[in-house]
């Protein structure tokens, strides 16, 4: 399994408008193309885990994730705020990039863990946040993703 | 969609959170280890959450919701291609292709799960 076959080039947006916490979560959710009431749910079950903890781990990353029943197969985007946003991470520094996993309640592949686990993988490596910076294009990010071989 | 069961889909979402902490291992270490969580006062504070929530559904709901949480861990189930995904029964074609789906509150006729409809 590797994190390149779970993106598509419309789950990237390298260039993210908000300016909050709120903000950056709401357009996150929106690269999945889901209808209204979905991305409203998906806002207030995000919204919780971010309560409980941000899932800001540091090195300006963010992974904001949940299991819902709004989904039916596991979904991810990535999003880029170029600015930062302050985000409550553990490093308290602003989160300039940002990876949205969303699984549903029961997978057949249980892909959620292993994703999500990859993703913090790949997050540590020691050259990932200035090369996420550098990227100009969502081909490169799939890119990236594929040389990591992650 | 149906107020209540967005309530009841949003039960369920923090339950499915909830369970995964207390009985998934490998989840729980994830969420120690990589996002510094406190997995045992996550588990408090969503339970209250739940707790909330489920005050604030209707009489007649809570007394379904809570024949069926008796039962069974998962009150609400997913309706994908037709089939409950609690008991994997299909469920009858006019109640899944419904175009005004989850606009009612529906159970599956043959376990009693509330049903999501989903593509
Ligand atoms: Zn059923």
């Amino acid at each position: 399994m590797e994190l390149r076959e779970f993106f598509t080039e419309d789950g990237i947006n390298l260039d993210l408008k908000g300016e909050t916490k709120d903000e950056i979560l709401k357009e996150l959710i929106a690269l999945l193309g889901l209808d209204d009431k979905s991305e409203g749910i998906l806002y207030k079950m995000l919204k919780r885990r971010e309560n409980l903890g941000s899932t800001g781990i540091g090195k300006g990353i963010a992974i904001p994730h949940c299991r819902s029943l709004v989904v039916n197969r596991l979904r991810v985007a990535f999003g880029r705020k170029p600015a930062g946003v302050e985000f409550k991470a553990i490093d308290d520094q602003p989160v300039h990039n940002f990876f949205l996993i969303i699984a549903p309640p029961l997978e057949v592949s249980n892909q959620y863990l292993p994703v999500l686990g990859k993703i913090a993988q790949f997050s540590k490596e020691a050259d990932v946040a200035s090369r996420l910076e550098k990227l100009h294009s969502p081909n490169e990010f799939l890119g990236l993703l594929q040389e990591k071989g992650v | 969609m149906h107020p209540q069961l967005e309530t009841l889909l949003e039960i369920q979402d923090l339950k499915t959170q909830r369970r995964e902490l207390q009985e998934t291992a490998s989840e729980r270490a994830m969420q120690e280890e990589v996002f510094n969580l406190g997995a045992d006062q996550a588990i408090v504070q969503l339970d209250e959450k739940i707790a909330e929530m489920e005050d604030t559904l209707p009489t007649l709901t809570r007394n379904r919701y809570n024949r069926i949480a008796s039962r069974y861990e998962r009150v609400m189930v997913p309706v994908i291609g037709g089939t409950c995904y609690g008991c994997f029964v299909s469920v009858p074609t006019a109640l899944s292709s419904d175009a005004d789906r989850n606009n009612e509150v529906r159970a599956c006729q043959n376990c009693g799960r509330f049903l999501y409809l989903i593509d």
